[in-house]
């Protein structure tokens, strides 16, 4: 099989260490996998030696940019520059993401072979109740997950993808939900609602290690997990507020659901894979 | 209308979700009876073998009744027959006496067995049967817990039929553990049963238990169906709880989600429109009213009493089982969250005495005060539940 090539974005906030380490493991083990690294607003001493791009405005520096802006403004550069079609699927880390094993190219590459509608690929933690549902069937459709570190590919982004005078704002997540609360229930409801779907896999394996959110969120310039958790939830709360008018996560759950089971009265062929 | 009739029309045309309330006290089955009454609507009074008891073995905790005396009493005031009588986790080492006396398998069994035909002697209408509990803390195993539960079904059907009464009935090993269940567990179990009933031509029982995040601790609910990160080795309720649904509509069972306590109105109101079936609130109630009464006698400046009382639930210690962390809980808290384990007690009766003295109220007044309290932490319920 004809090796496919895979971009893998990493998102680095004041953690250089972390990052370069990620950076290493990703490609001493992936020969088709070009890594790129953001710096989402780091202090200028902080910055992974492989920093492709850094966000450096103002308000990137002071709050960041968070996965859904970071990873918009690291898609959207590699769009300027042409290279959204050179790879089949973008791999989108944040950097304290941790794989069991490194080498998950080739696994990608074997699963969106067999599964052609799939959007939005999550690897899986052994820590996950769903890793229980991935034995028999290693990769299954899911209407929502839970992550951070998605791996979405090249034709539902070309999608899906938008192209404003802010980029980093809309490209792919919304930005307008800086922390992010409820953001996946909005990318799977695109899949779904494009003709893709969005699966977790146990074929690849990651971990967040939270520590870092944990113990070093002076560092990373953040909030502390607490207060981090209490605006996480209220402005994602408002996010679906004024977007969709929804009170809370149960309404857009049962939106994507809708999607989801509709989406196997057109893919019939597909019902192995729905959990 | 029938019972099964009934429940049908409030899940299926009504989208109602079904409000299943622990007898805390008197004056919570009052305040239950008096609101399923006003409102024509069927509320089920589910109780625990702690809570109530077949004269057999021992009285309940809750006003001393036994399942004679509760039924008895409940009938007498439900004019409109729209309180449907239910036991919730009959089964093997659920009840208090079997639990202090350390009893065996075969004894605790007998038990079980005992409190169950007494409950369908006493007219009770439902009944759930719970084998996932053992004493000794070993887990029951799935085979070891089907076993029971087709010996406890079996004979209460041929009990019943003896007995010429009609009960229904409510399966699902239960656990308060907030977290969830594989959905090949939950399929597996209802797929046994369902085979079972076929096989010995036994109505199918109508409710299934399923975990579908939801957790009691202290006066709040703590588990996964409000929290907004993950839970370690737990499925999302987001998933959990739709795919739970989905497998019950396969195997035709209704869904009945326990520990519903202190969600908030928000996630109350989800529960019709998700498809939850029926929900099982107690403690919540059992606090309003103990909240209520401290209340009462702040107002009346009854401190002493006030300090007596924290005192008498404080050192029962039934607050054990609810507490995370004893020494983040105050003892005022503690005593709060177990206040109504002591409203039977003589030393409680003698502090509403003097109480009424030295305010010189009536019994029935201080009565209406605190059923009043418990009807709004019913009514909101029954509103988020779109049953009124």
């Amino acid at each position: 099989m004809k090796k496919k090539k895979y971009c893998a974005i990493i998102l680095n906030r004041n953690l250089p260490k972390v990052t370069n380490r990620l950076y290493k493991n990703l490609k001493d083990n992936n020969s088709n996998l070009d890594v790129y690294v953001l710096e989402s607003g780091s202090d200028k001493n902080k910055i992974s030696r492989h920093c492709t791009w850094y966000a450096n405005w103002k308000s990137a520096l002071k709050n960041g940019l968070r996965y859904s802006r970071g990873m918009n403004f690291a898609l959207s550069k590699l769009d300027a520059e042409n290279k959204i079609d050179n790879y089949e699927a973008f791999i989108l880390l944040s950097n304290d993401t941790e794989f069991n094993n490194y080498s998950i190219t080739g696994k990608i590459q074997s699963i969106l072979k067999k599964h052609d509608k799939i959007g939005i690929l999550s690897p899986c933690s052994k820590n996950w109740g769903e890793y229980q549902l991935l034995k028999k069937n290693k990769t299954k459709y899911f209407w929502f997950i839970h992550n951070s570190a998605y791996i979405i590919t090249k034709k539902f982004l070309n999608a899906v993808k938008n192209k404003s005078k802010k980029p980093y704002m809309d490209y792919f997540f919304d930005g307008s939900n800086f922390r992010g609360y409820g953001s996946e229930f909005d990318i799977i409801l695109k899949a779904y609602s494009n003709d893709f779907s969005a699966a977790i896999t146990s074929e690849i394996i990651a971990e967040e290690n939270t520590s870092y959110l944990l113990n070093s969120s002076k560092i990373i310039k953040t909030d502390n997990y607490e207060e981090n958790l209490n605006r996480y939830i209220k402005e994602g709360e408002t996010w679906l507020k004024k977007k969709y008018g929804f009170s809370d996560k149960w309404s857009i759950n049962m939106t994507v659901k809708l999607f989801y089971d509709k989406f196997f009265e057109y893919y019939p062929q597909l019902k192995n894979y729905k959990i | 209308m029938s019972i099964k009739s009934n429940i049908d029309h409030f899940i299926k045309d009504k989208k109602s979700t079904l409000l299943c309330i622990g007898p805390m006290s008197k004056n919570c089955v009052d305040a239950t009876v008096e609101l399923a009454n006003e409102y024509n609507i069927p509320i089920f009074l589910i109780a625990s073998r702690r809570q109530i008891e077949t004269e057999y073995i021992e009285e309940g905790y809750v006003n001393n009744w036994t399942t004679r005396e509760f039924s008895k009493y409940v009938k007498s005031i439900d004019k409109n027959k729209n309180i449907i009588l239910a036991r919730d986790h009959g089964g093997p080492w659920q009840g208090n006496y079997d639990l202090e006396k350390n009893l065996d398998e075969k004894k605790t069994i007998d038990n079980a067995l005992k409190s169950f035909f007494d409950d369908i002697d006493n007219n009770f209408d439902f009944i759930h049967i719970d084998t996932s509990y053992r004493i000794d803390g070993k887990k029951v195993s799935k085979e070891n817990s089907f076993k029971l539960f087709k010996f406890f079904f079996e004979e209460c059907n041929n009990y019943a039929k003896i007995k010429k009464k009609k009960i229904y009935y409510e399966i699902g090993t239960e656990e308060q553990s907030g977290g969830t269940q594989t959905f090949e567990e939950i399929e597996e179990n209802l797929d046994n049963v369902t085979k079972f009933c076929e096989k010995k031509s036994l109505e199918k029982p109508i409710f299934t238990v399923i975990q579908s995040g939801t957790k009691v601790m202290e006066m709040r609910n703590i588990g996964s169906f409000e929290q907004p990160v993950r839970i370690k080795n737990e499925i999302p309720v987001e998933i959990q709880l739709l795919k739970a649904l989905e497998i019950c509509k396969k195997y035709d069972f209704y869904l009945k989600e326990h520990n519903t306590d202190y969600l908030t109105n928000q996630s109350l109101s989800w529960h019709p429109k998700i498809g939850i079936h029926a929900a099982n609130v107690a403690p919540e109630f059992g606090v309003a009213e103990t909240l209520s009464l401290i209340n009462l006698m702040e107002s009346k400046k009854q401190y002493k009493l006030i300090n007596r009382f924290i005192e008498i639930s404080y050192n029962l210690k039934k607050w054990k089982k609810w507490v995370i962390d004893e020494k983040k809980c105050t003892d005022f808290d503690k005593a709060i969250m177990a206040g109504h384990y002591i409203f039977s007690s003589n030393e409680f009766i003698d502090l509403k005495k003097e109480f009424m003295k030295n305010c010189k109220l009536n019994e029935s007044h201080i009565n209406n005060l605190l059923k009043k309290s418990i009807k709004s932490s019913i009514k909101r319920y029954l509103t988020n539940f779109k049953l009124i």
